[in-house]
């Protein structure tokens, strides 16, 4: 696994320190949304479709900041839209940077050389560029409706590594999705020199257009119990070896929808980074006035019935680390061996 | 996949159809609405949130002009769905068929 040392330390003492304060729910990761626009349209993406007024719409840096206080969690995860297109992209990035927060931009890295030519970042500890790739280029370019920015991005990559910056890349992996190919992709990403990966089954939004390529549950067990097979030594994922466990069937986890709480221009958004149900003023508003015993498989929600996503689950992989011998033991051992 | 739109739709509240199913519809359209209020005044805007779990069940929009204007539901008469739905015909299949087209319709290299 590929997680700094240092990343790992501030996120283990501040899981252990929840669990010492006896805070049964706590968040992980903060999906601060600072704009809806975005130089894609992809498909599988539910995020993007609203009117022009509200497309053209950002938060300011002041409330991204007060939402990043509010919610006290140690890692950032900035999606969106598309984030290189939020005009105070740098200066969010420097005060987060300054309050020593683990960030996470998410991109598809079209506007990624350019930004870095024009000195909008400086190389971080803190800051991870975590580059949208769906897979080898063909299957990528039809996942974001568009040639060419496979290679686009695989140049952002290579930039943003020359540069000094830590680069990782998220993939969604949709049904049909071939594991031959996905275990070369590993390969492709790994050679350019990533300092890890993270993966994940894609959820059905409501609202996206693309309905019919989401992976079901038993599916989504057989394609990562196949894709991760004898993995190789060499592959390096940026997330708990829990969660690729559980995605593979190995692990049995209940969702944690507020692990990774959601902030945009509506607000707090109920209950969890896919659905959306409602939005709550402050984060203490959603935390204690959000239903959550409505959602998660055990809940019957069909919503959630097939949801393995990491931004549910993952958070659900960490707390299970800290919450038991065995639960330390698995994630230490599969962390060492690289077996999963 | 059928794809299915409320756009251009103007219910009439009692008509079969009540005003909290029908700012249920409007919370999850993602196209503006018009909120008619009860004094027949009219505002356009995004409804982004709505909470009938509140003594006083209301709804929040968005203007155009980025203005938030929160809506108690004792004072909305109906919505009627007059902006264009965003989510409505991008389907993926559709995708594949102008990728196809265009495909077919370059000249051979």
């Amino acid at each position: 696994m590929s997680v700094p040392l240092s990343q790992m330390w501030t996120v283990a003492t501040y899981v252990l320190g929840q669990k010492l304060k006896g805070r049964a729910r706590y968040p992980l990761v903060l999906m601060l949304e600072p704009l809806f626009r975005c130089n894609l349209a992809c498909a599988g993406c539910g995020k993007i479709q609203y009117p022009a007024h509200i497309l053209k719409r950002h938060l300011t840096v002041e409330q991204c900041l007060r939402a990043v206080e509010e919610c006290g969690a140690p890692m950032v995860s900035i999606p969106g839209g598309e984030p290189l297109m939020y005009p105070e992209i740098g200066q969010l990035v420097k005060e987060l940077v300054a309050r020593k927060k683990y960030i996470y931009l998410c991109t598809n890295a079209i506007l990624l050389k350019q930004k870095l030519e024009e000195g909008t970042f400086e190389p971080s500890t803190y800051l991870s560029f975590s580059i949208h790739m769906d897979g080898p280029r063909q299957e990528h370019d039809e996942a974001v409706c568009r040639e060419g920015v496979y290679d686009e991005a695989v140049e952002g990559i290579k930039e943003a590594l020359r540069r000094g910056f830590r680069v990782t890349t998220n993939t969604t992996l949709f049904e049909g999705a071939d594991p031959l190919r996905i275990r070369q992709f590993f390969d492709e990403m790994m050679d350019l020199g990533v300092e890890g990966m993270m993966i994940s089954p894609g959820y059905s939004y409501s609202k996206a257009p693309d309905q019919e390529h989401f992976l079901r549950r038993q599916r989504t067990h057989e394609l990562f119990s196949t894709m991760l097979a004898r993995a190789k030594r060499r592959w390096r994922f940026n997330q708990s070896p829990l969660f690729l466990q559980f995605l593979m069937g190995k692990q049995d986890f209940e969702c944690t929808p507020w692990g990774n709480p959601t902030y945009n221009l509506f607000g707090w958004q109920r209950p969890c980074y896919l659905l959306q149900e409602g939005y709550a003023s402050t984060f203490q508003e959603l935390m204690e006035t959000t239903t959550w015993e409505q959602y998660g498989r055990k809940s019957g929600n069909p919503k959630c019935r097939d949801c393995m996503v990491h931004c549910g689950y993952e958070a659900t992989a960490v707390d299970h680390t800290f919450s038991s011998w065995r639960g330390f033991r698995d994630a230490v051992v599969t962390t060492v061996t690289g077996r999963l | 996949m059928v794809e299915r739109s409320l756009e251009g739709w103007s219910p009439t509240i009692g008509g079969g159809v009540t005003l909290h199913e029908v700012v249920d519809l409007a919370f999850d359209y993602r196209g503006d609405v018009t909120i008619v209020r009860s004094d027949g005044t009219e505002v356009i805007g995004y409804v982004y949130n709505r909470n009938r779990d509140v003594p006083e069940p209301f709804l929040q929009l968005f203007d155009p002009t980025g203005a938030s204007h929160t809506f108690r539901y004792a004072e909305v008469r109906t919505v009627r769905f007059t902006g264009r739905d965003t989510a409505a015909g991008k389907s993926y299949e559709a995708w594949l068929r102008r990728k196809t087209q265009a495909e077919e319709s370059a000249p051979p290299a």
